[in-house]
């Protein structure tokens, strides 16, 4: 206990003559270096413990900033989900609306209206010769009715309705090797008989041999057609074939104005009222008043370049119509035939 | 792990002074810490101890103020060594002649304080009415708390 008592003494004594050193000199450079030296070792506790602090202090307010956060990442999420919903379906309803638009400027032929329908099947084994589309006897479609398609700003001939179901049809397309329209030459009113090849391109015979044909000729339907409205585009001339000497007329290779592997959406010239005319209105009678409807209905579709002559049609390639096409040599269009209607093809008509 | 211990701490008792001053001190009231627990070492460990300890961080306490370097660290030390003398006439270990011993520490640190500043800065250094009055009572508890906790520790 002394030896403790003793010790603190000269502890004590050595620490207050330390103190009174450092509290004699002034606060000159010696003592402040001292000081600094004292704040660079004692400094890095409250600096690191100001910082601590401020982190533990602010951990409420940033767990709520979190939460917060994550409740407006998820909502916000949520918003974008929908807006790139209502994007695609303004784009969808944008390109319904352009089509619809379209539909609604066309003019039908007298007794035919407008039906839009969407392609749904196609065979693979016979891509060429026909597609299913989702029209049928409910919306008024029957055999032999025309379908067409917009290319562009144009409509071209498709094919026609060979098959009616209740809720669809089939269409054969005009590159099924069954299938033909009568058609003419642009450039001079050349009347010939488009026949299909099942292949991407068509053929067109029947031309007369004195003819000097333009290449790419624009090739419209024919006034002759018992199918399709005359001056529908169907393509255009892509080469003409060497002349056969065994035969009386010429050929040409046709290129179709649209390919029927981009075909997603026909317009078929339905003759007759729909089953269920309610369920789906056409096109052109969408949101229309009924006498609005009927009058355009009787508005023709193209005006009359010429008369029609007489027997000729189209035919399957299977000979099953009774009708041929324009033969040979058969007596050409006039030559001052007006201008087709500008709603099918403002850029295409013929001169 | 006694030293390690030890050192947590003594480095802890240092942020604790220092963050009570910066963030719970009301009208500069708040409680000496450090040299509370000086004595409270000295009550249980002896004045050697106590006198080296708080000698530390009394420099430590002087590195935080802009005056009077080596005050704290001289009352802090002699706080430690009559501490030390009076644990020899009585028992500090109990809690009552430990917070007496405090208290009256307390007051006279503050005297102590005032008459280096006359003495060194010619100027009293009065650490103002409410400290004065408060920090006694603050010490006190705070050495409650320190011998309780010694005490845990311990056991």
């Amino acid at each position: 206990m002394q030896r403790e008592t003793r010790i603190a003494h000269y502890v004590v004594g050595v620490l207050t003559t330390l103190s009174l050193v450092l509290l004699s000199m002034p606060l000159s450079s010696p003592v402040r270096s001292f000081k600094t030296c004292a704040s660079y070792i004692f400094d890095p506790l409250a600096f690191e413990g100001e910082r601590g602090y401020q982190r533990l202090a602010q951990a409420p307010s940033r767990a709520r900033e979190l939460l917060s956060a994550d409740i407006e990442n998820r909502r916000l999420g949520e918003e974008l989900r929908r807006l790139s919903w209502l994007k695609s379906s303004v784009e969808s309803l944008s390109i319904e609306n352009e089509r619809l638009r379209r539909g609604l400027g066309l003019k039908t032929p007298p007794g035919r209206h407008p039906v839009w329908a969407h392609v749904m099947e196609r065979d693979p084994l016979h891509w060429y010769a026909s597609v299913a589309v989702d029209a049928g006897d409910d919306r008024g479609l029957s055999l032999n009715d025309p379908v067409l398609a917009l290319s562009g700003e144009s409509v071209v001939a498709v094919g026609r309705v060979v098959e009616v179901r209740e809720r669809s049809s089939t269409v054969m397309l005009l590159t099924d090797q069954r299938s033909a329209a009568a058609a003419y030459l642009s450039s001079g009113t050349l009347e010939g008989l488009v026949q299909g090849q099942d292949a991407p391109h068509l053929r067109m015979n029947y031309i007369n041999t004195e003819a000097r044909i333009v290449p790419d000729d624009a090739v419209y339907t024919s006034p002759t057609s018992a199918t399709f409205p005359p001056d529908v585009m169907i393509g255009r001339v892509a080469r003409v074939y060497p002349r056969d000497p065994f035969l009386a007329f010429q050929a040409v290779e046709v290129s179709p104005a649209l390919d029927s592997a981009a075909l997603q959406e026909v317009l078929i010239l339905r003759a007759r009222a729909p089953s269920s005319q309610a369920a789906y209105p056409s096109a052109a009678g969408a949101g229309r008043a009924p006498a609005a409807v009927a009058k355009e209905a009787a508005a023709p579709l193209v005006p009359r370049r010429r008369r029609a002559p007489a027997a000729a049609d189209e035919t399957d390639a299977s000979g099953a119509a009774a009708k041929t096409a324009v033969p040979a040599g058969t007596e050409a269009p006039d030559a001052d035939a007006p201008e087709p209607a500008p709603e099918f093809t403002p850029e295409e008509a013929p001169q | 792990m006694r030293l390690l211990r030890g050192t947590a701490l003594f480095l802890a008792a240092m942020f604790a002074q220092w963050w009570w001053n910066t963030h719970l001190s009301y009208w500069g009231a708040a409680p000496q810490i450090l040299f509370t627990l000086t004595i409270v070492v000295a009550a249980r460990r002896g004045p050697v101890a106590a006198m080296l300890v708080g000698y530390v961080w009394g420099l430590y306490a002087d590195s935080l103020r802009a005056d009077l370097f080596g005050a704290d660290a001289l009352l802090y030390a002699l706080a430690g060594y009559a501490a030390g003398m009076v644990r020899r006439q009585m028992d500090l270990r109990a809690v009552g002649p430990l917070v007496a011993t405090v208290f009256l520490f307390s007051l006279a640190y503050s005297l102590f304080l005032g008459v280096l500043g006359q003495i060194f800065l010619k100027s009293f250094v009065w650490v103002g009415t409410i400290p004065f009055l408060a920090s006694p009572f603050l010490n006190a508890g705070v050495a409650v708390a320190g011998a309780l906790a010694w005490d845990l520790g311990d056991s």
